[in-house]
């Protein structure tokens, strides 16, 4: 009789554990009409959007507001919370004019200038974390000037206010009155916003769930009543979620979108690109002094760096890795959209930039590396949505062994990756990364200035060129200078730009009609609200 | 000619068939042929028997299926990978590599968890204790958990995994030996050897291990599976053999998202290392109950 | 007894906290967490400020002492990650949807094994027998998120009898469970056979046989109970495996459990929740084995002695 009482012990232990019911069931419900589900790849689920980063707000975009919309067609940015905004002559004050009659969720109130000086005031915490939130320090002040008119004072001129200020941006706009009554926790339990739909909950690491809201001051009026955003991880369990019928949306990678359109379902495009993938270049220090700068890195010569480009097929690239599904990058950073964009480099980029194996030999030799004597590595990663890396280095490993190049590919994890080009130490090597759009002053300030966070192709022109292009506020200056920068980098064969991405999501169409959104806005997937449902 | 047999034999077999049809039944015919056609001849003649370089592809040939798919041609009867590698030629390969990595992870987490057992055992007291301390924490190391850690702290590599893999292995063998030691070293012959004048290291090399060698061969059998099958957890994990290494388990994290779409990625090295594991098994369950049946707890 | 108790106990403890100093500096070593917490766009005052908020700019040992101090009294500090969670509030969350899953998976291990093992050791050296090994080492042989991929897209997507992911009632727990538990199935059910078969052969058996109790009464009613004490030992080995194996089955069906946040804890490099999360799981291993071995030791006296 002792003896069994271990084995019923265990027996009874596991099932007691089996039917413990901590957790609601509340994901368990099969879908109902009104609900959509969008399956994503994840994202750092916290209320606290002054710590998560900007691809991640995908999870604010329905129900926190920004002061101004990214237009889901033109791309343009336009009245939202704000109705005007206009800078000063001199680009350092920013002045918005707020919108009367916005109510918080939940009974807050009425939106006015305070809520933006406390949102503001949250970017400012020592613990933030999010993307623009050193932009957002630049801020010198926030000054209430009446109910519904607010200025941002700069320590310096700044054109990139309105895209900070914008759906492409962070600034979530939440309750003052909220904060003051419940705290932070209060606010971690339950954020207050202005969207069109607002929040009901979460359940860590699964989803969070929003509902309709009536009225909305904007007359917006989502077709779907619930909204919820489920986590998942592994690209096969989206696609399941989708074919099971327990998704209605679903971010899936190339690869699989081919099975979800063939089991019918459609595949909905961003407007815009939205995120590029260039191979980078370490050690291109070229500023005089830099003691990063080693000569014996073989692509510092720029026959090395024509002759790394035009050995890939780009064509071929894009159709076996992306299933055809982009457009040819012709500067890093740059897209149509970009100021100083040259439509000149379209006509050009084949002549210099195409795939030309025997041209990539001669290059090459002409350098003084014959068949073998070149030899790097290749750095890859994946990230949760982004698993081409590897892929492409791969490729890349494969096209350079044509051409008689070596190469090892070495996958690390991105953080790595990164330390590396921060402090000037991958001078060994060269890797691929796709990084989402932002403004090109933007983006030059991050990568190619020398008192940037990160290092990639500088030099004294793009130094110069750069620092007038940040102070300048005359439209047409600046477009000058913009053009300045990006031809210097199309000619000098700074990097290996590929390809620019749109965003795609599936979608069911017995479900999901039309949806139109332009993938700028911060996490890609955004106006839910225009989703209209299928007839 | 009267042999008791103690089953019948089919009624088609002729007599001489049946008696050699005797014998082969006393060995694990089934699990010793799989192995040598999935991991053994793969693993030594990879470079004779493969139809391609494991490591090159053609971006063109990609996704291909398998040869009786529609798609599918004989130049890649398994098809091809996302990169356009042959798939066949990557498993020849992956056995090898699959072979090679539970081998030396075996080898040197067996060697210390050996020598280490046989101190515990023999030396008993403080030396047991503390050898005994560090068993159970190396037992409670969650296994997949420290993997992951460890590499992301230095990058995935031959030598990492290697690492993970002893740290995780050698207190199997560590417990094993020493609990064979504490029983052989009662023994006459000991004792007896002792008298003699041998000094420790003797009776434990000369002595003492042979008598433990059995059971080692049946652990170290049964564990070639378990690491296969670690390896390729760790690979899904991102923690495993660097890329482009072709290993069975990154074969299969390779073809993770493609499992619908191109099955047959993930697929044969998902089949690959379930037959060699299996077959593993067996023949470590036969050695078990023929070369000592004391072994059950294993 | 009592000493023997005390010196385990000891023993336990300080297993535990090597464990701690191990975890502490391997997490240490994956590199600087700010990569991951900071965006593209954080300059130099950004990463200064930001590591003198979590106190990263202190050297090591101040760390580990605070860490330490801080961890006897269960606080494992505020995750990275996950802003606004404490480490530990993310494991509580976490742990029982782990223990759920690893209760069913066992749960449906025994369910499976113990019929196996009995009809394997009865019938035994017949077909029966190797079949019921067959299947039984398959499950051992299956990498275990193949297995798990295979059955999301089988039984859920094509037959649609379960959802694919997620956590609700019983039916999203069967697949995870499955694909958890089959690995398992073939070690208890090996342990079930043999067990009974020495207990089949005994002394007692034969008594009870020729008293002229049925066959199955005496499998089922004498032999079964009798051979119960061996699977003791290994709950605990269970426990531990099958709380990792959680990982990767996790992963596959998005079980919001602490394999999955340890994953994900890793990469993001968020030191204060993997630290939590081993040093808890190690926890309950070590603290298991010991209840298993003073269990052992009041049952056989002998092993009081050693």
């Amino acid at each position: 009789m002792r003896r069994f009482v271990p084995i019923a012990l265990g027996l009874l232990l596991a099932l007691a554990l089996t039917f413990e019911t901590t957790l609601t069931p509340g994901a368990a419900q099969e879908a109902k009409a009104q609900k959509l589900v969008f399956a994503s790849a994840g994202f750092e689920d916290s209320n606290r959007f002054w710590m998560v980063s900007r691809p991640d707000h995908l999870q604010y975009d329905p129900f926190l507001e920004t002061l101004l919309e990214v237009d889901p067609k033109t791309g343009e940015y336009t009245a939202r919370l704000a109705e005007k905004w206009q800078a000063s002559p001199d680009y350092k004050e920013w002045t918005f004019t707020l919108r009367k009659g916005v109510p918080f969720h939940f009974g807050y109130g009425q939106f006015t200038a305070k809520d933006v000086v406390h949102s503001h005031a949250l970017m400012m915490r020592q613990e933030a974390t999010a993307t623009l939130v050193g932009f957002w320090r630049q801020v010198d002040e926030v000054k209430v000037v009446n109910d519904h008119q607010v200025v941002f004072r700069f320590k310096r001129p700044t054109t990139v206010m309105p895209y900070a200020a914008s759906r492409a941006g962070d600034l979530r706009i939440v309750s003052k009155a909220q904060w003051d009554k419940e705290g932070l926790e209060g606010f971690d339990k339950r954020p207050a916003g202005t969207g069109s739909y607002r929040y009901v909950g979460r359940q860590p690491g699964l989803s969070i769930t929003f509902e309709r809201v009536d009225n909305h001051y904007r007359g917006e009026k989502p077709a779907f009543k619930e909204l919820e955003f489920r986590l998942a991880r592994e690209e096969s369990t989206r696609l399941a979620l989708i074919l099971s019928g327990e998704a209605q949306i679903a971010d899936l990678p190339r690869e699989l979108q081919k099975d979800a359109l063939k089991r019918g379902m459609k595949i909905y495009t961003s407007s815009f690109p939205v995120d590029w993938m260039t191979v980078y270049l370490g050690g291109l220090y070229f500023l005089p002094g830099d003691t990063a700068f080693k000569p014996d890195v073989a692509w510092t010569k720029k026959p090395v760096r024509q002759a790394l480009n035009v050995a890939i097929n780009r064509k071929e690239l894009l159709n076996t890795v992306f299933a055809g599904k982009g457009t040819p990058t012709y500067v890093t950073g740059w897209s149509a959209q970009s100021e100083g964009y040259n439509p000149e480099w379209a006509s050009r980029f084949d002549q210099m930039y195409g795939y030309n194996p025997g041209k990539a030999k001669a290059l090459l030799k002409e350098a003084g590396y014959g068949p073998g004597q070149l030899k790097f590595k290749i750095l890859a990663f994946t990230e949760p949505g982004e698993s081409e890396g590897p892929q492409v280095a791969e490729a890349l490993g494969i096209y350079y062994k044509d051409v008689g190049v070596e190469t090892e590919i070495e996958v690390l994890d991105w953080a790595k990756v990164r330390e590396m080009f921060r402090k000037k130490t991958i001078g060994c090597c060269i890797w691929p990364n796709i990084i989402s759009w932002r403004p090109a002053e933007e983006w030059i300030r991050i990568s190619n200035h020398s008192k940037g966070p990160n290092h990639h192709y500088e030099n004294e022109f793009i130094e110069k060129t750069y620092l007038a292009w940040a102070a300048a506020v005359n439209p047409g200056e600046r477009q000058r200078l913009a053009r300045a920068v990006a031809d210097h980098l199309f000619e000098e064969f700074a990097d290996i730009p590929l390809f620019w991405f749109a965003n795609e999501v599936v979608a069911n169409p017995k479900v999901v009609g039309e949806w139109v959104y332009p993938g700028l806005g911060a996490g890609r997937s955004t106006h839910f609200h225009l989703i209209k449902a299928a007839k | 000619m009267a042999t008791v047999t103690a089953r019948a034999l089919p009624w088609y077999a002729p007599p001489r068939v049946a008696r050699a049809l005797r014998q082969v039944r006393r060995y694990p015919v089934v699990a010793l042929s799989l192995l040598m056609f999935l991991l053994v001849i793969p693993a030594v003649l990879a470079p004779l028997v493969s139809p391609y370089d494991p490591l090159k592809g053609s971006l063109a040939k990609r996704l291909k299926p398998p040869v009786w798919q529609q798609g599918g041609t004989i130049e890649h009867p398994l098809g091809t990978d996302k990169l356009g590698r042959d798939i066949l030629s990557r498993m020849i390969y992956g056995a090898r590599v699959s072979l090679m990595v539970s081998l030396v992870a075996i080898f040197v987490g067996g060697s210390v968890g050996t020598g280490l057992g046989l101190m515990s055992g023999y030396f008993g007291g403080k030396t047991d204790a503390l050898i005994m301390r560090l068993v159970d924490i190396s037992l409670s190391l969650p296994t997949i958990l420290l993997a992951l850690v460890l590499v992301a702290a230095v990058g995935p590599s031959f030598g990492t995994v290697i690492t993970v893999l002893v740290v995780l292995l050698w207190a199997r063998y560590a417990r094993l030996v020493r609990g064979e030691t504490l029983s052989i070293k009662e023994r006459d012959f000991i004792a007896r050897a002792r008298v003699a004048g041998a000094s420790h290291s003797r009776i434990m090399t000369r002595y003492i291990f042979p008598n433990v060698v059995n059971s080692l061969i049946v652990l170290a059998t049964l564990q070639v599976g378990y690491v296969i099958l670690l390896e390729s957890a760790l690979s899904f994990l991102g923690a495993g053999l660097p890329r482009p290494t072709p290993a069975w388990g990154l074969m299969i994290a390779d073809g993770r998202e493609l499992i619908v779409t191109a099955w047959w990625v993930s697929l044969f090295p998902g089949l690959a290392i379930m037959l060699t594991v299996l077959s593993l098994n067996l023949l470590g369950d036969w050695l078990r109950d023929h070369l000592d049946p004391k072994l059950r707890h294993v | 007894m009592q000493r023997f108790i005390a010196r385990r106990f000891l023993q336990s403890l300080l297993a535990i906290w090597v464990m701690s100093l191990i975890v502490f500096t391997l997490a240490r070593v994956t590199g600087n967490p700010l990569d991951v917490m900071l965006p593209l766009e954080a300059g130099p005052e950004e990463y200064e400020r930001v590591s003198k908020y979590w106190g990263l700019d202190q050297p090591l040992y101040i760390q580990y002492a605070i860490f330490l101090s801080k961890a006897v009294r269960g606080d494992f500090g505020s995750s990275w990650k996950w802003h606004g969670h404490s480490a530990m509030g993310l494991v509580r969350q976490r742990l029982p949807a782990t223990l759920q899953l690893a209760g069913f998976a066992l749960f449906i291990s025994i369910a499976l094994a113990l019929p196996i093992g009995v009809l394997a050791a009865v019938k035994k050296g017949t077909a029966w027998d190797s079949v019921a090994k067959i299947i039984a080492l398959l499950g051992q042989s299956l990498p275990g998120f193949w297995l798990g991929i295979v059955l999301m897209w089988i039984f859920a997507v094509h037959l649609g009898w379960f959802p694919t992911s997620g956590r609700g009632g019983i039916q999203y727990m069967i697949l995870p469970a499955i694909t958890l538990g089959w690995f398992q199935v073939a070690a208890i059910m090996r342990l079930v056979r043999s067990s009974m078969l020495e207990v089949l052969d005994s002394e007692f058996v034969k008594l009870t046989r020729i008293k002229g109790v049925p066959e199955w009464k005496v499998v089922w009613k004498h032999c079964l109970r009798n051979a119960s004490i061996a699977p003791l030992t290994f709950f605990a080995i269970i426990a531990g495996v099958l709380m990792t194996g959680s990982v990767v089955t996790e992963s596959v069906f998005s079980w919001p459990g602490t394999g999955l946040l340890v994953v994900d804890a890793v990469r993001a490099r968020d030191f204060q929740v993997v630290q939590a999360v081993v040093i808890v799981f190690a926890g309950i291993f070590i603290l298991t084995n010991l209840l298993v071995d003073i269990l052992y030791a009041y049952l056989d006296p002998r092993i009081r002695y050693q």
